[in-house]
C-alpha cells in the first residue's frame, strides 16, 4: 500500500506538560519539571489505511493523537498532511486541514452537548464550516444519521435519550460530516459492551470503504486492534517500540514489551488456564522521570546483561530490580530488624553487619544467587546496612551495568522497526534473542 | 440438588430498584449454587444485574433497590448453632438463610464470612488515611467482631456522639493497635507489595492503581472470608497490571481454599480464572455450566453472540457478528412475559413469546440455558418474522406477549431510555 508518499508524516514529535510552572512556583525559584507525556515519536500513515497506536495507560498515545491534529501545541517535531506542514498552518489553510482530519472521541457521555439536539450536533461542522445551504446540510444531516444506523426521525432528539452505542454513531457522524480523509479514533469503543463495541467496529470499517478514510486507530485493547488496523504502533512511556504490520507484530513480536503485552491478554478460550504466560512484574515508571537507556528496561525480563558475565536471565533481572530500588533509595532500612536485634537506623555497628546483610538479603531476593553474584550483593548490602547507598549502588553497577541503561535503542528503518538492543548492534555482542526464547 | 459441599446457594432472588421512572427488576429470580472451593463466574454487559447480585449476596443494595424475594442459603454450622435458638425459621441443618437474620447479624458476617472488593480501587480507599490505618482497621473490626461473635452490640454502644466528634478529627486511630498494624503489614506482604512496612505508611495517592487494587485485597482478605465477592477487580486496570492481579488471586485462592465468584464483563478473565460460570442477560442467568459447557458447547444464542463480538487476537480477520440492539430497559412496564433476548435473537421462534425456563443441556451436569434450543431444534418456519418486535429497538411496542408480571405498584408512565451503558464498567 505504500504507493508515494504517506497522507500523514509524524518527524519526532514531543509533547511535555509542565508541573510546577505557575507563577507562584516561578516566585519561589522552583524549577519547572517536564512530564514527557510523547518523547520524540516518529511514524508515517499511508492514504486508506488504518494505524493502530496501542499502549497502556498514560504511555501517551492520546497526546500523540491529540498533537498531531492541534488539539494541543507540540513542545516540538513536525508533523506533515499531505505534505504540508501541519504546525505551520494559518488561516484557509489551516480551516481546510481541519475539514480533512477529525476525530472522534473515548467517551460517548462528556463528548457530545447534552443541550444540543443530535441533528444540531452533527450539524455544527457544517456551519462551522459554511458548507451548503440550509437545507443541504438538514438533507445532509439526515444521510448521515441513517449511514450510521440511526434513523432520521432521531435528529430532534436530545443526547440524553440515546445508549452509549448510539451516541458514539453520533460523534461518528459528527466526525464524518464535513467529509474528511483523515480521522483519528481515540478509544472509540472503549466505553462500549462488547457486543455493541463489535457493532461500531463493523460501521467504521464499512465507512471506511465507503468514504476511502484513513485511520489512526488508538486503543489500549489489543483484539480490537488487531482486528481493524492494517499496522500497529507500540507505545510505551512517551516512546514508539515498535512499528510493524498487523500480523508480522502480533504473530512475531520483537520487541520484549510487546510480547508482555500480548501475553497478558486473557484469551476467551477453554485453554486459557493452560496458557504458558509470563506476566511482567511492576508498575510503569513515572515519564517525569523517565529511565534512562530503554524505558523499558526496568521491567524487562529480557534486559540483557554485561558481555561476558555468566548469570542467568532470572537471576540478572533480580539483580536489576534490586539495583533499581537501590538507586531510587526505596529500600527502608530500619525494617531489616524486625526483631529489634539491630539498630542500623544511623549505620549499623561492626558486629552485626553480617547478620544485618543476611537478613536484607533475605527480604530482597527471592532465589539463592551463584557464589560470585552472592558476594558482590553482600558487598553492596554491607555497604546500605551501613547507609552508604551511594556506595551500595556504585558497586552493584561496576559488575551489573547493562547496554539497555546505557544507551537508548533506536527505532530502526524498514517495514517492522523495534527499538530495543536485542535486535540492534547490540544483539550481536550478546547471545541474541534466539537463545532466550 | 442438594450437594453437601455447596457454600452458597441463592434461590429466586429478585432485587428490584424503586426509581421515578418505574419499577427496575435487575435481578429476577436468580438461582446460583456455589460450590465451596471453586471460583465461580458471573459474566455479562452493563447492566445485565450481576453487579447488584453480588451486592445483593453482600447485602449492600442500597436505596432505592431492595430485595424483594428469595433466599440466600450460606453453609456454615458454626453460625446456624448461634442463630438457631432465636431465628430456628432462618437455619436448615448447617445452612443459614442470611435474608432472615436481622440487620446486626449480617453486619457481622461481612468481612468474616463474605468480603468484596471493588471495580475502582482508587475510589474505595479514604484518601486521608494511610493504607495501613485502613487495613489495621479492618484487622481490627474483625478481630473484635471473632473476639464477640455474632454481635456487633458492643462496637455500636462504643460508637457515641462523642467518639464519632473524635473520629472526625483523630479518623481510625483507635483502631491502629500495634497488633492489628503487624497484621496489616503481614496482609501487604500476602499480596506481594514490596516494602511493607514502608508502604503501610502510604496515603493511597502514593500507590499505582495496580498496588492500591493488591491492597483492596489485602483488606478483603484481613477477615480470612469464606467467600470473596470481586467485582470487577480488574477493570480499571491495564492489562500487564490485570494478569498480575489475576495471578494474585489465583495464587491466593489455591493458598486460603476459599470460594471466589467472580464478576465480570471481560470473557478473557473469566476463562482465565473460573470453575463455572454463569452468563447473565437482562437480570437473569441465561446460560450456565463448565467452562467448556459455556465457552465450547453453547446453546444459548446470546451466549454465541457474546463470544463472536469479541474480536480474536490469534488473528483471522473476519466480520464480527455482533448482538444487533441494545440491552433492554429493565422497566417493569416494559418487560414482557416473553424470553428476553427474543428481540435481538437471531433465532426467535414462536416458542420463545413464552418465558423459558432453564433446561438441561448437553455437556456436563451442571450445562443448563434458559432458552428453547436445549430442547428443539431451530425452525425456521416457526420463526418470528424480522419486524416482529417493531422497528424501534426496545420491546415496548411489543403487544404480543402474554400478561405482564404480577406487580404491586402501579407502572408510571414515562418513556425510557434504552439502558445499555449505566457507566459499570469503563475501559
Amino acid at each position: 500500500m505504500s504507493v508515494g508518499d504517506p497522507l500523514v508524516r509524524v518527524d519526532d514529535l514531543r509533547k511535555y506538560f509542565w508541573e510546577h510552572d505557575s507563577l507562584l512556583d516561578r516566585l519561589f525559584g522552583d524549577e519547572p519539571v517536564p512530564v514527557r507525556a510523547v518523547d520524540g515519536v516518529s511514524f508515517e500513515i499511508y492514504e486508506g489505511e488504518t494505524l493502530g497506536l496501542v499502549g497502556e495507560s498514560g504511555c501517551g498515545k492520546s497526546t500523540a493523537g491529540e498533537t498531531m491534529v492541534r488539539l494541543q501545541e507540540p513542545t516540538d517535531g513536525r508533523v506533515e498532511f499531505d505534505g504540508e506542514p501541519v504546525f505551520a498552518l494559518e488561516g484557509e489553510a489551516l480551516d481546510a486541514f481541519r475539514r480533512a482530519v477529525q476525530i472522534v472521541f473515548q467517551d460517548p457521555f462528556s463528548s457530545l452537548d447534552p443541550r444540543m439536539t443530535v441533528g444540531d450536533t452533527v450539524r455544527e461542522p457544517l456551519d462551522v464550516h459554511g458548507v451548503g445551504t440550509e437545507r443541504e446540510r438538514r438533507d445532509r444531516v439526515r444521510d448521515l444519521l441513517e449511514r450510521v444506523g440511526l434513523s432520521a426521525d432521531q435528529f430532534d432528539r436530545y443526547p440524553h435519550e440515546f445508549s452509549g452505542g448510539q451516541r458514539q454513531r453520533i460523534g461518528i457522524a459528527r466526525a464524518l460530516a464535513v467529509e474528511p480523509e483523515f480521522v483519528v479514533l481515540d478509544e472509540p469503543t472503549s466505553a462500549l459492551d462488547v457486543s455493541v463495541q463489535a457493532q461500531v467496529l463493523n460501521l467504521l470499517d464499512d465507512l471506511q470503504d465507503e468514504f476511502d478514510l484513513t485511520y489512526l486507530l488508538i486503543s489500549h485493547d489489543l483484539s480490537v486492534i488487531r482486528h481493524v488496523c492494517d499496522r500497529v504502533a507500540v507505545m510505551y512511556l512517551g516512546e514508539i517500540v515498535e512499528i510493524g504490520p498487523v500480523d508480522e507484530l502480533f504473530g512475531a513480536p520483537k520487541h520484549p514489551y510487546t510480547r508482555a503485552l500480548l501475553e497478558s491478554v486473557p484469551r476467551a478460550s477453554t485453554d486459557e488456564r493452560e496458557r504458558d504466560r509470563e506476566t511482567l512484574a511492576g508498575d510503569v515508571p513515572s515519564p517525569r522521570d523517565p529511565p534512562s537507556g530503554c524505558r523499558f528496561r526496568t521491567r524487562c525480563p529480557m534486559v540483557i546483561p554485561p558481555e561476558g558475565l555468566d548469570i542467568e536471565r532470572e537471576t540478572y533481572r533480580e539483580l536489576m530490580t534490586l539495583r533499581e530500588r537501590i538507586e531510587r533509595r526505596d529500600v527502608s532500612l530500619e525494617t531489616v530488624d524486625t526483631d529489634e536485634q539491630f539498630d542500623i537506623d544511623d549505620g549499623a555497628s561492626d558486629e552485626d553487619v553480617p547478620a544485618a546483610t543476611a537478613a536484607l538479603k533475605d527480604r530482597l531476593l527471592e532465589s539463592e544467587l551463584p557464589p560470585r553474584h552472592e558476594a558482590v550483593v553482600d558487598e553492596a548490602l554491607a555497604e546500605l546496612t551501613a547507609g552508604n547507598w551511594a556506595a551500595a549502588a556504585d558497586r552493584l553497577r561496576a559488575e551489573y551495568e547493562s547496554v539497555c541503561e546505557r544507551e537508548a535503542p533506536g527505532l530502526g528503518d524498514g517495514s517492522h522497526p523495534v527499538a530495543c538492543h536485542l535486535h540492534g548492534a547490540a544483539a550481536e555482542r550478546t547471545d541474541g534473542p534466539s537463545s532466550w526464547t | 440438588m442438594t450437594t453437601p459441599d455447596d457454600i452458597l446457594r441463592v434461590r429466586d432472588l429478585s432485587t428490584r430498584f424503586f426509581t421515578q421512572e418505574g419499577q427496575i427488576n435487575a435481578v429476577s429470580e436468580l438461582d446460583v449454587r456455589i460450590e465451596r472451593g471453586e471460583v465461580f463466574g458471573i459474566v455479562g454487559e452493563s447492566g445485565s444485574g450481576k453487579s447488584v447480585t453480588a451486592r445483593s449476596i453482600m447485602d449492600l443494595v442500597e436505596s432505592p433497590g431492595r430485595i424483594t424475594d428469595g433466599e440466600i442459603w450460606f453453609d456454615d454450622a458454626e453460625l446456624a448453632d448461634a442463630v438457631g435458638d432465636d431465628y430456628p425459621d432462618a437455619v436448615d441443618g448447617t445452612l443459614v438463610n442470611l435474608l432472615e437474620l436481622p440487620e446486626r447479624v449480617r453486619d457481622s458476617l461481612r468481612g468474616t464470612a463474605f468480603s468484596m472488593i471493588f471495580q475502582d480501587p482508587e475510589s474505595s480507599f479514604n484518601p486521608t488515611l494511610t493504607v495501613g490505618e485502613q487495613l489495621a482497621e479492618a484487622v481490627e473490626v474483625q478481630r473484635r467482631a471473632s473476639a464477640n461473635p455474632r454481635s456487633t452490640r458492643a462496637r455500636t454502644r462504643e460508637y457515641s456522639l462523642a467518639s464519632y466528634a473524635l473520629s472526625t478529627v483523630l479518623p481510625s486511630r483507635k483502631y491502629v493497635t500495634p497488633e492489628s498494624r503487624e497484621r496489616a503489614i503481614e496482609l501487604l506482604e500476602l499480596v506481594g507489595i514490596p516494602d511493607p512496612v514502608k508502604r503501610a505508611d502510604e496515603y493511597p495517592h502514593e500507590y499505582s492503581g495496580g498496588m492500591l487494587q493488591r491492597a483492596m485485597i489485602a483488606q478483603a482478605l484481613a477477615g480470612e472470608p469464606d467467600v470473596l465477592i470481586a467485582d470487577e477487580p480488574t477493570t480499571a486496570l491495564d492489562v500487564t497490571i490485570q494478569a498480575q492481579i489475576l495471578d494474585l488471586l489465583d495464587d491466593l485462592q489455591a493458598e486460603t481454599g476459599m470460594t471466589i465468584l467472580l464478576i465480570t464483563h471481560n470473557l478473557g478473565v473469566i476463562a482465565r480464572m473460573c470453575d463455572r460460570v454463569g452468563v447473565m442477560y437482562a437480570g437473569e442467568i441465561v446460560e450456565r455450566g463448565t467452562l467448556a459447557d459455556v465457552f465450547d458447547d453453547h446453546v444459548h444464542p446470546y451466549t454465541e453472540g457474546l463470544l463472536g463480538s469479541i474480536p480474536d487476537l490469534e488473528g483471522a480477520r473476519g466480520r464480527l457478528e455482533p448482538i444487533p440492539g441494545n440491552v433492554p430497559s429493565l422497566l417493569d412496564e416494559e418487560m414482557a412475559d416473553r424470553c428476553r433476548f427474543a428481540d435481538r435473537c437471531p433465532k426467535a421462534m414462536e416458542d420463545c413469546l413464552e418465558h423459558p425456563p432453564e433446561y438441561p443441556a448437553a455437556g456436563s451436569d451442571h450445562h443448563e440455558a434458559r432458552c428453547v434450543l436445549a430442547e428443539t431444534t431451530y425452525d425456521e418456519t416457526r420463526a418470528l418474522s424480522e419486524d416482529h418486535f417493531g422497528e424501534t429497538e426496545r420491546p415496548a411496542a411489543d403487544k404480543h406477549a402474554g400478561p405482564e408480571e404480577p406487580d404491586e405498584e402501579p407502572p408510571e408512565e414515562q418513556s425510557h431510555p434504552p439502558t445499555e451503558t449505566t457507566g459499570g464498567e469503563h475501559q
